[in-house]
């Protein structure tokens, strides 16, 4: 059982000041609580997020249920994903000598910085400069190159990234910030995708706000870029230790495209998304695609091993992403937050996320999930990234929903605590200054009776009213909502009264 | 550079670990695996179906774990369910006995050009009269070309009847990606020995070697306030053709 916002586990991180955190768009810059604020009075959002996460919830469900051996299946990989970080420099070499040998590249990277450099390289002796003076290159969503922020990176070294995926077209064109994993661009309704393209994209002519129109706008926008441009870059689904292949699961045949048509192609993907076996794809392709959009396969998943004679890219290249993970693996309570595979399920069940939206968690990895895997890749120290294991109320529907068995709820608290070390000590605020209070009256059943002793004297103080106002820092907590009037008694102080009634009872028989 | 980052990030993890050694990474699987390493110790029946193998070194982890490996659909029934399977994702099914090549034919235009495989049995296209290529090794068609096609026809490697799902693996007969990738229109031949119920079934008869594409209807995306279109970059119509033989 999780005893609520209590840390209960100490820091047992490895060495953790030797292994340093992640980079790029993976911190939060202001407190949780401070964005979310300006977040939740943005009603389109709301609605626009509240109507996805619903209909993404009820589509899971339905295609859950048709599996009898589901819960089976979340054991299965919940056990693989635990194999793989246990032993991740095993297969870690294993992936490596198989990729190579079957043709590919590999490149490592600590950092975002060094990822970034890396791409930006490749991209530069593979790709030719346009008449503009700059390079292109294609690209399929990809999560790993969003936190690492390549695409920002690429644009200062006159390289043009062009996102594919349709929700990441209108984002990239709308000059805006993904707001879900799956559906980056929910928070935008049809007739705000309309305007967008008939600004951005010159030759689309005139647009209706119907979904096929625009599809179709975009399918066109994209087809010569797809047919003529000689560099993609990609993230990966999987790499798969034992045979050195990577997959990439989609819908819209842009991730095809990308991963087929190009003369080189660059994957970037974090050391964490390996799988031991080709075998565990029977696992994994069955929780993915129902965990992630509710469907019981994806339309359509690639994978390729190295390079293939005569087909698709002859010059392949793979970025494995450090970038905090380590950091992350240090932490064995929080470990197994690196089985994450993406699926955003844990957000569409969150009641935080549902009203605050994916920008309130700042970083590329939002909801439930983000609240976790962002402070655990940087250290809770970074900036704001203290402040999102708070952001649940742990009521523990991400733990159900996880395929993967992630306990989010007890790492949420598992960090809170680590904040509270870490950032909250020596006391320093009222908060702490609170914090550090009730702590030591709650730890201590003397001290705590003494406390509630005063509790007749409150009450009879506030004449049994409901309190709607506290000074100082309990004042933001009373700004939104009352206290309820003080009672006469403790609980403490009705038990004690009851059980004695109850012994005064048996002496009487 | 590289090298050294290797070494570092191999390093880390193994000090995130807690293995000994510092930067020296362990690079004998055996003696690095726990004899009772958690993964394998969670479950109700967690023991190996061979201990001795090495947990990296081939075979799954999950050889011991209880989902179903074979599903409980077989003859009609099972292709019932394929053929429910993909219309519910909006592909065309046709069901043929015997000779495809009056099915197909009709599912082309006419005069069309057409671009197929190698290794396609050639009875398949005997009743279509438009302009067949070839896309051989040495005679690839260029991308331009491959634009140009109306269709594409090709066999398959297997198909997962409860996902409704088709895979294609490269051989002769299927292709290499491009081809059912680039033209608007994929006319797919599965044979009914190669339905299997569900997807560790399928998983089974791949081999990882060739480039693999698994297809689940046309292309579709539900990013426009998730209304569902069909058809986006990929083929936007896939026939499917059943052929029991």
């Amino acid at each position: 059982m999780t005893f609520l916002g209590m840390p209960l586990l100490r820091s047992t991180r490895h060495d953790d000041q030797e292994i340093p955190g992640g980079q790029g768009n993976i911190v939060e810059d202001e407190s949780f609580a401070k964005v979310s604020h300006q977040h939740l009075s943005n009603q389109q959002l709301r609605n626009n997020i509240g109507h996805a996460t619903a209909t993404i919830r009820d589509k899971r469900s339905e295609v859950v249920a048709e599996l009898d051996d589901w819960e089976a299946l979340r054991e299965a990989g919940s056990r693989a994903k635990n194999q793989v970080m246990e032993n991740l420099p095993e297969y870690l070499a294993q992936f490596e000598e198989n990729f190579t040998a079957a043709g590919g590249v590999i490149h490592w990277a600590r950092d975002a910085d060094e990822a970034n450099a890396i791409v930006t390289e490749l991209v530069e002796a593979n790709a030719p400069v346009l008449e503009s003076g700059r390079r292109e290159v294609i690209k399929v969503k990809s999560m790993a190159t969003q936190e690492i922020g390549l695409n920002e990176h690429l644009e200062t070294q006159d390289i043009d990234a062009f996102e594919t995926d349709l929700a990441e077209l209108i984002v990239q064109l709308g000059n805006d910030k993904p707001s879900h994993i799956l559906v980056p661009a929910i928070h935008r309704n049809r007739d705000e995708i309309r305007d967008i393209f008939m600004e951005k994209m010159p030759d689309a002519g005139e647009l209706t706000n119907e979904p096929a129109v625009l599809a179709e706008a975009a399918r066109r926008h994209l087809r010569h870029k797809f047919l003529t441009t000689k560099v993609a870059v990609s993230g990966a689904n999987f790499g798969i230790a034992d045979t050195g292949t990577l997959g990439v699961v989609e819908s819209e045949g842009n991730g095809r495209m990308c991963l087929t048509l190009p003369e080189t192609l660059i994957t970037v993907m974090g050391i964490e998304k390996l799988l031991p076996s080709f075998d565990d794809l029977e696992v994994f392709l069955q929780l993915l695609p129902r965990s992630s959009t509710g469907e019981r396969m994806n339309p359509y998943t690639s994978f390729w091993t190295g390079t293939t004679p005569g087909d698709g890219p002859q010059n392949v290249h793979l970025v494995l992403l450090d970038n905090g993970r380590t950091r992350a693996l240090a932490d064995e309570h929080g470990r197994s937050a690196l089985n994450c595979i993406r699926c955003s399920a844990c957000m569409n069940v969150c009641p935080v996320y549902e009203r605050t939206g994916g920008h309130a968690y700042g970083s590329t990895y939002p909801g439930p999930i983000g609240a976790i895997l962002s402070p655990l890749m940087t250290g809770v120290e970074a900036e704001e990234n203290g402040s999102l294991p708070y952001a649940s109320s742990l009521c523990g529907a991400c733990y159900d929903v996880c395929p993967v068995k992630i306990n989010i709820p007890e790492i949420l608290v598992h960090l809170r605590g680590e904040d509270v070390e870490a950032n909250h000590s020596p006391v320093s605020s009222q908060l702490d200054a609170a914090l550090t209070g009730a702590s030591w009256m709650m730890s201590d059943g003397k001290r705590m009776a003494a406390a509630e002793s005063g509790l007749p004297i409150a009450h009879a103080a506030t004449g049994g009213n409901p309190i709607n106002s506290l000074p100082g820092i309990a004042g933001a907590w009373t700004s939104s909502r009352d206290i309820p009037a003080l009672p006469e008694k403790s609980f403490r102080q009705l038990w004690a009264e009851d059980e004695a009634r109850a012994a005064g009872e048996d002496e009487e028989r | 550079m590289t090298d050294t980052a290797r070494e570092e990030i191999l390093g880390r993890i193994n000090r995130a670990l807690g293995r000994r050694g510092g930067g020296e990474y362990v690079s004998s699987v055996s003696e690095s695996v726990p004899a009772a390493s958690p993964a394998r110790a969670t479950g109700t029946d967690a023991a190996p179906k061979d201990p001795g193998a090495p947990a990296a070194g081939g075979g799954t982890v999950n050889q011991s774990a209880d989902y179903l490996r074979t599903g409980a659909h077989e003859g009609e029934e099972l292709i019932e369910l394929l053929v429910d399977r993909l219309e519910d994702y909006k592909a065309n099914v046709h069901r043929v006995s015997g000779d495809p090549a009056a099915t197909i034919a009709g599912l082309l235009d006419s005069g069309s050009n057409i671009v197929v495989p190698p290794g396609l049995d050639h009875s398949w296209l005997a009743s279509f009269n438009g302009e067949i290529s070839v896309d051989a090794p040495g005679q690839e068609l260029s991308i331009p070309e491959l634009d140009a096609q109306a269709a594409v026809v090709t066999a398959s490697a297997v198909a997962i009847a409860q996902t409704g799902t088709i895979v294609l693996d490269g051989s002769p007969e299927c292709g290499r990606r491009a081809i059912t990738l680039v033209p608007d229109h994929h006319v797919c031949v599965v044979r009914v020995a190669d339905i299997v119920d569900i997807v560790p079934e399928g998983i089974a008869r791949l081999t990882p070697d060739a480039a693999l594409t698994f297809i689940s209807g046309p292309s579709a995306t539900s990013d426009i306030e998730l209304k569902r279109v069909e058809g986006v970059h990929g083929p936007r119509t896939l026939d499917v053709v059943i052929v029991d033989t």
